[in-house]
């Protein structure tokens, strides 16, 4: 969502002053698996008008997934709790749970484990109270199978398409990743993920708007902006997009939560900072092409630049 | 160095379950509930004694979904160097310790439309919460058990209490012998897992293979014992260039940046693979949670954050 925190705090991705993919995961210092901001009530309003209205394209479950379900209940419940007494609470007698969600003023009880105890699927119920879009990536065997998803602020890619896919068919349209073998070296790591030890990194990407629900099936309505961009209008237009992701081993099913909090910052805002100004034009003049196009800044990268390079004269007579 | 994260428990109960055999339960000192876990899983628990810390790894014997408390079984054994022998005769009820989160590297597979259990002694123990999980989705699974003989034989009783049609027991006293020739019974599709010995598990795993069995339907556990860091200084020599010392306290990523190479990383503690260097020439001794076993006998890379060199030079390719 449009950044309205404080700069200081925005995820900011960048590290050197070139970019490529790598594994850039790091152990998380905050185990928690899910953030509230500041825009949480306008973020919970709107992922539940898009859950309802198109459900096929913000949910998708296998049969199979329910016990791992219940274990991201459990999980994002925790950390809720934990890190946000003041706003949520449980109460828990045996199986019998009673959920309160202060902000919005609702209090759910329900039968852990027990399915019918909800109205809907747990990963749907849970994932109602959370800004974070949650992925179940279900260990098979050698494998990570996607099995289960609420996603709502997707990246330009479809939970309907994906559903059942293993972690490498996932990424297989990622230019480079397997010819390089970063693919397999990403599975190994995450196969190694242990309870207790969660991870983070951040991915970024552009985007000529401020939609939050980018995703494949609809990307005819806002893909149309990126033609609109010039040097004139990217500062408000263009906007870096962060996800926060974060890994979690779930030690019942043995499989992995991977969490996704999108954030959006406006390029006038970026630019106020200057390091950070002059770090991205310089990791934007230097991407890749194959980045580049992955990414869908092609045909605006060069107005982009432009506007970057305005910033920084700017900046230099000031 | 790297310090995994644990959980701090207290002995609750010690129960003498066989001559040889302790089951100690362990329950959380903070009051907050332990994690579930999954068949198969176990934990590594640390104890303190004046010597030193010893770590050990137990499977899980308690219900998975129980969060109140954990329960591990601890055979005495022969020629214990102290791990065993410290929980058998030093462990109180009250006694505080570490352990870690619950891991599994023994899990059940998916894909298997039958699963067979081998277990000698006391590698039952890890069959325990799998045939747990197992009764709960409704797969079927077949245990065989070796023993010296009925009253040796750990968690009997409950076993045959519980799964009755299932178990199998072969005691040696009464001159009955698993043997690997059952393995040629199973229905095409069947899953192996094999615990116990060092012996019994290598003659079960060759038998299989010769049987025909899928590689990745053979499946064994073995805890191998915490590789204690050997800190010696050495020089890596990078292979178009200069030759860098790295010294007893720094890592080689490190002693690379001091030296204004260049050299990609992301977590520093051995686990997401993003400092991976090819080595050219020279023995690695390798301390990451990132490369298999295949991979770290191969000698051809090295996981430059955490692991170091047993000779006294490393030939390592930077581009
Ligand atoms: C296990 C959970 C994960 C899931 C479910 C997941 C899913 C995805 C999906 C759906 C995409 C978009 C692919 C498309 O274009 O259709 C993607 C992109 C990508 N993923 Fe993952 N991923 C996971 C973990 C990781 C991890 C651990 C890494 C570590 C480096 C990673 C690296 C990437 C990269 C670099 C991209 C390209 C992003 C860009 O250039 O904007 N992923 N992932
Ligand atoms: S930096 Fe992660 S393994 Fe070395």
């Amino acid at each position: 969502m449009k950044w309205t925190g404080d700069l200081a705090h925005f995820p900011y991705p960048f590290k050197g002053s070139t970019y490529r993919y790598s594994n850039n995961s790091i152990p998380m210092k905050q185990p928690y698996c899910i953030e509230v901001t500041s825009s949480y009530k306008k973020e919970m309003l709107f992922k539940r008008k898009l859950l309802s209205d198109h459900p096929e394209r913000c949910y998708q479950s296998l049969p199979h997934s329910i016990t791992g379900q219940w274990e991201i209940v459990e999980i994002v419940i925790d950390h809720l709790v934990s890190q946000y007494p003041q706003d949520f609470s449980i109460e828990q007698e045996n199986n019998r749970w009673i959920f309160t969600n202060k902000i919005l003023d609702e209090k759910k009880e329900f039968i852990f484990g027990e399915k019918n105890s909800l109205p809907c699927e747990p990963l749907f119920f849970i994932s109602q109270h959370v800004q974070e879009d949650l992925i179940y990536m279900r260990q098979r065997d050698d494998n990570l199978y996607l099995d289960a998803g609420q996603l709502c602020f997707p990246a330009n890619w479809s939970l309907a398409f994906n559903i059942g896919m293993k972690f490498k068919s996932i990424h297989h349209p990622i230019p480079g990743f397997k010819e390089e073998g970063l693919d397999q070296r990403i599975l190994q790591f995450l196969m190694r993920l242990e309870a207790g030890t969660p991870w983070e990194r951040l991915n970024w990407s552009l985007m000529a708007g401020d939609r939050l629900d980018t995703s494949l099936e609809t990307f005819n309505q806002w893909g149309r902006l990126r033609k609109q961009v010039t040097s004139e209008n990217a500062g408000e237009l263009v906007h870096i997009r962060v996800e926060v992701q974060k890994l979690f081993r779930l030690p019942r099913t043995n499989s992995i939560l991977f969490s996704i909090h999108t954030h959006l910052l406006a390029l006038e805002q970026l630019a106020t900072n200057i390091e950070w100004l002059q770090q991205f034009y310089e990791i934007l003049s230097e991407l890749p092409d194959h980045i580049v196009e992955y990414k869908g800044i092609s045909t605006y990268k060069k107005a982009v630049l432009k506007y970057l390079e305005k910033q920084l004269q700017q900046v230099k007579t000031l | 160095m790297y310090i995994e994260p644990t959980l701090f428990v207290r002995v609750s109960s010690i129960e003498k379950i066989t001559k040889q055999v302790k089951k100690f339960t362990l329950f959380p000192e903070t009051g907050k509930e332990l994690p579930r876990f999954s068949g198969g899983a176990h934990i590594s628990t640390y104890l303190k004694i004046p010597s030193g810390l010893i770590v050990r790894q137990y499977s899980l014997v308690s219900h998975p979904d129980k969060r109140s408390n954990y329960e591990i079984a601890v055979r005495l054994s022969e020629n214990s160097k102290g791990g065993s022998l410290h929980w058998h005769q030093g462990m109180k009820v009250g006694d505080r310790l570490q352990i870690s989160y619950p891991k599994n590297h023994f899990s059940l597979s998916f894909k298997a439309r039958h699963h067979v259990f081998y277990a000698a002694g006391i590698g039952i123990t890890p069959f325990l919460s799998m045939m747990q999980d197992i009764s709960t989705n409704r797969q079927t699974f077949e245990l065989h058990y070796a023993s010296k003989s009925e009253e040796s034989c750990v968690f009997h009783s409950y076993i045959k209490k519980h799964y009755p049609n299932q178990s199998h027991f072969y005691f040696s006293d009464q001159h009955q012998r698993l043997q690997t020739t059952s393995l040629a019974n199973h229905p095409i599709g069947t899953h192996v897992y094999f615990c116990g010995p060092e012996g019994f598990i290598e003659q079960f795993r060759t038998a299989s293979i010769e049987l025909g069995y899928p590689i990745l339907s053979i499946h064994s556990e073995r805890f191998s014992p915490p590789k204690p860091i050997v800190l010696k200084a050495f020089q890596v020599k990078i292979h178009n260039g200069i030759t860098i010392n790295v010294s007893k306290t720094e890592t080689i990523l490190e002693a690379l940046h001091k030296h204004g190479i260049i050299a990609p990383y992301s977590c520093q503690i051995g686990r997401c693979g993003t400092c991976e260097l090819p080595v050219l020439k020279g023995r690695v001794d390798h301390y990451d949670s990132f490369l298999s076993d295949e991979q770290k006998e191969a000698n051809n890379c090295i996981i430059p954050c955490v692991s170091r060199a047993k000779s006294d030079k490393l030939v390592i390719e930077i581009k």
